[in-house]
């Protein structure tokens, strides 16, 4: 299956003052995809995301939206992209139609009724034509997609879409941007730093800290590959130094150790810890979550 | 899209942008560009204003710092006391026109009854009252020092522009009367008094004969008023009058009016 | 390109900006016409005439008074000496330089508004135009469409210069209307002489010529709307460069207050002519009254605010093209 690149980043690097901010990250995002952007506060997530949508200009790297590249040909790049970045500020003493309206101006061959289309897809066909001052923070989300999709977009770019929002929203939202993936064939990125939130709509996911991206993979592969057992066991440690002699420890506290999941070896090195006196309460494989990932991605960094 | 007050707002707004550039366009032009086209001046005044046959007084003050009030803390001076004198014996209206300048000598109102605006105000006056000289002679207060030859040649000086500032007047207005105030000598209690009191006098007595030569010309004279306790109505310079000092002034020269006044004769 | 100056004014109308000056100018108006009033009603009875030519050689009595004051410093002297000389050439010349009427408070309310109550206004407009979007964050949601950015930033500043032209029309239109009311509305074909030139303690009088009012006015007004525009766009500027509003118009207040009172005490230090805030009282090189400083001329002036002007919006163009948005 070879899908269509809608958005590609080589090299990206960012230097403020004198520090570099963002190292050299390079990823691609396919058509029809959701492509999760997961990191801690910090890791440089919100740079990147300026970045692509022209917002910052990068020190070196390139940015190629649909072919075309980002600083040289800024119009025709930024005309595929809708985007969030942060909370969706629109004007307050203006109505969410005039809001619309006043972006529709800015963008070639977008008409009112564009305008309504975008409403009603967001909900808000309602409440249109009252000031955005009156609105919800649900509400004003919702404004803040229908203006992304306002100049039908290939690729859309949302910075913490869920942020803010109560669990009823935020469980709306991911609905949405599978069925804008699925249903309208976008191509979504996505930046969160909820593991929850990526590990349930994104195909594929982007690991980032401090600059730099830990990995990419699709979300599937990157848990499966990272199976693992979990050991509950005393006394622990008799029980790790026995474990870390046939094969890798991945990690320990007071009750657990956890080790890669090699389903035949299992009842081996189970055997000899019950021959070394190791009273074993439970053996449990399982995937791992993203949290563990990061964990070992980063080495011990913790998300939040 | 809709037509909306805002279109028609940045229509207005265009055109009146266009009116401005019109504008900063004929300052360009009007300031840099024009040519020199200086106005006709009209020297004369206007035949048809000169008389005002009221029921208005009009007085015209003319003068130096005395007709103006140097010194009088109240700002009246002899021209307010007199005024105030006067509205206790008349209804009338009385108007005041006080165009007198401190530090004018008589060559400086010579040149004041050249411009075309005080002549018509002398026009229009049904009394005129007068004060000059006093700068010729004390010329700052300091002058009392000049020797014999310097006083005589400033006496001869003050008197021809003298004649001819009675002569200008009458020639402006024929029918006012003219109280033209004397000297006093505001230095009677120095040392040298006996000397400087006989220059004042002799200066007095040159004007006296000048104001004679013309029809109602009234020499007033104030020498008298400071001979005697001459710092009580003196300000603290020594040379103006003080507020009881232009008291004294004031209700001699409006003693005289009643005297003379033009309904009265 | 249309489109988006229309959203620019559409964004300054929708503020309510623009009915807030209006009320404002309408205020002072009022009351300026009713200080005004008071003036010449106080003048009339302590004259006791209603005679111009009277008023003005009391005026110019007055004058001459003042400048036998010993402890008076030299510019102010100079000063007076000047206007002494130009009241003296209008009462020759048998011309009333205020004669009442609408026109007249118009002029004389350009003539005082030019340096600070003008730009004034045009601050309020202009201070937020830029720094409001980025402390609000709606510039990013602006910047992200197939838009160049100077293409924005300029449909931004022409919106200024409307807004300018909106200022100065109400300012125009409401001076006439409301003191018209007290004053009453003729007088636009009142001649004026202009072309006075100070030269030191004397005035030249070789260039003076008459206009009339209307056109007097209206050069008046091309005068004061060039000053705001220069006000307007180093504003504009600063806006640009601080997302803070009220550090805008703080910096602002303080260099147009910092030219009212240079302009009272520069005339020793030079140089100072080459700042923007003490050449904006433009208005005065029509009356030809002595300028602040030795050698400033309209042409001076204008070049400099000119100046001043071009550099503040390459500035602005600048940096705004070119900036990070955070």
């Amino acid at each position: 299956m070879t899908k269509q690149v809608m958005l590609a980043v080589k090299e990206l690097r960012k230097t403020i003052r004198g520090k570099e901010i963002i190292k050299g990250i390079s990823f691609e995002l396919h058509e029809g995809e959701v492509f999760g952007f997961l990191g801690p506060n910090g890791a440089g997530k919100t740079t990147t995301i300026r970045m692509l949508v022209g917002l910052i200009r990068p020190t070196s790297g390139t940015v190629a939206i649909c072919g075309y590249d980002l600083h040289r040909q800024f119009t025709d790049a930024i005309r595929q992209i809708g985007c969030i970045v942060e909370n969706p500020e629109m004007y307050p003493y203006l109505t969410g139609w005039e809001n619309l309206e006043h972006f529709a101006r800015m963008m070639p061959g977008i008409g009112a009724d564009r305008i309504m289309e975008v409403a009603k897809l967001v909900g808000l066909e309602q409440r249109i034509h009252d000031r955005v001052s009156t609105y919800s923070l649900g509400m004003r989300q919702r404004l803040g997609i229908a203006q992304a999709l306002l100049g039908k977009p290939k690729v859309l770019i949302l910075d913490e879409p869920t942020n803010g929002l109560d669990p009823a929203g935020i469980r709306e939202m991911r609905a949405f941007i599978r069925f804008l993936a699925e249903t309208e064939g976008l191509s979504v990125l996505v930046s969160s730093h909820l593991l929850s939130e990526i590990q349930l709509m994104c195909d594929r996911v982007a690991i980032m800290a401090k600059g730099r991206l830990l990995t990419v993979d699709t979300v599937e592969r990157l848990l499966k590959k990272q199976a693992r057992v979990d050991w509950k066991a005393a006394p622990i440690d008799k029980a790790r130094a026995l474990l870390a002699e046939e094969t890798e420890v991945l990690r320990t506290d007071e009750e657990t150790v956890v080790t890669p999941y090699e389903p035949d070896k299992l009842a081996g090195w189970n055997a000899k810890l019950v021959q070394a006196g190791v009273l074993v309460s439970k053996i449990e494989s399982r995937l791992p979550t993203l949290e563990d990932l990061f964990i070992e991605l980063t080495g011990g960094e913790t998300i939040e | 899209m809709r037509r909306s007050p805002v279109a028609l707002l940045i229509v207005v707004a265009t055109l009146s942008g266009v009116l401005w550039l019109g504008g900063l366009a004929l300052a360009v032009q009007d300031q840099f560009f024009s040519a020199a086209n200086p106005p006709v001046e009209q020297k004369q005044p206007r035949a048809d204003e000169t008389k005002r046959h009221d029921e208005e007084i009009d007085i015209v003050a003319l003068g130096d710092s005395l007709t103006r009030g140097t010194g009088d803390e109240s700002g009246k001076g002899y021209v307010g006391y007199m005024v105030d004198e006067l509205r206790r014996q008349t209804d009338k209206p009385i108007r005041v026109t006080n165009l007198a300048v401190r530090g004018l000598r008589s060559d400086g109102l010579l040149r004041q009854l050249g411009q075309p605006e005080i002549q018509r105000q002398v026009a229009m006056a049904d009394l005129i009252v007068m004060t000059i000289g006093g700068n010729d002679l004390f010329q700052g207060g300091e002058a009392l020092r000049l020797n014999m030859k310097q006083l005589d040649e400033a006496k001869r000086r003050y008197v021809a522009n003298l004649d001819r500032i009675f002569a200008a007047l009458r020639r402006f207005n024929s029918e006012a009367v003219i109280f033209a105030l004397g000297l006093y000598n505001p230095f009677s209690d120095l040392g040298d008094a006996k000397q400087t009191s006989a220059v004042v006098r002799d200066w007095n007595f040159a004007s006296a004969e000048v104001a004679a030569r013309y029809p109602n010309v009234v020499a007033v004279p104030t020498f008298d008023l400071f001979a005697l306790h001459v710092n009580d109505y003196l300000y603290s310079d020594h040379f103006h009058p003080n507020e009881e000092g232009y008291k004294r002034i004031g209700g001699r020269v409006a003693s005289l009016i009643t005297l003379t006044e033009e309904d009265e004769r | 390109m249309s489109k988006l100056v229309y959203n620019e004014m559409l964004k300054i109308v929708r503020k309510k900006r623009l009915w807030v000056i209006a009320a404002i100018i309408a205020v002072l108006v009022a009351l300026f016409t009713y200080a005004q009033y008071r003036e010449t009603e106080e003048l009339r009875k302590r004259l006791g005439t209603t005679d111009w030519r009277t008023q003005l050689q009391q005026q110019i009595v007055d004058l001459q008074n003042r400048l036998q004051s010993p402890s008076m410093s030299e510019e102010w002297r100079k000063y007076l000496q000047i206007r002494l000389k130009q009241q003296q050439y209008y009462l020759e010349h048998n011309i009333n330089p205020s004669a009442p009427g609408a026109p007249t408070f118009m002029r004389t309310f350009i003539e005082n508004a030019i340096d600070l109550f003008l730009p004034l206004l045009v601050m309020v407009v202009a201070a937020d135009l830029v720094s409001s979007e980025a402390s609000a964050g709606t510039i990013k949601l602006l910047l992200v469409r197939p838009v160049k950015r100077w293409k924005i930033l300029l449909s931004k500043y022409i919106a200024l210069l409307l807004s300018v032209s909106l200022i100065m029309l109400m300012a125009a239109v409401l001076s006439y209307a409301i003191s018209g009311v007290v004053f009453g509305y003729g007088g636009f074909r009142l001649p004026l002489l202009t072309g006075f030139v100070p030269q030191g303690e004397e005035l030249n009088t070789e260039n003076v010529h008459i206009i009339p009012q209307w056109k007097y006015i209206l050069i008046e007004l091309g005068l004061a709307a060039f000053v705001s525009v220069v006000v307007g766009t180093l504003t504009f500027m600063l806006s640009v460069l601080l997302r803070s509003t009220a550090a805008v118009m703080g910096i602002m207040l303080a260099a147009l207050i910092s030219g009212a009172i240079l302009s009272n005490m520069v005339s020793s230090w030079h140089s100072a002519k080459y700042l923007f805030m003490v050449n904006l009282r433009l208005t005065d090189y029509m009356r030809g009254t002595a300028p602040p400083i030795e050698g400033m001329t309209l042409g001076f002036s204008m070049s400099v605010l000119a100046v001043w002007g071009l550099v503040g919006l390459f500035v602005a163009f600048l940096v705004f093209t070119r900036r990070d948005i955070y």
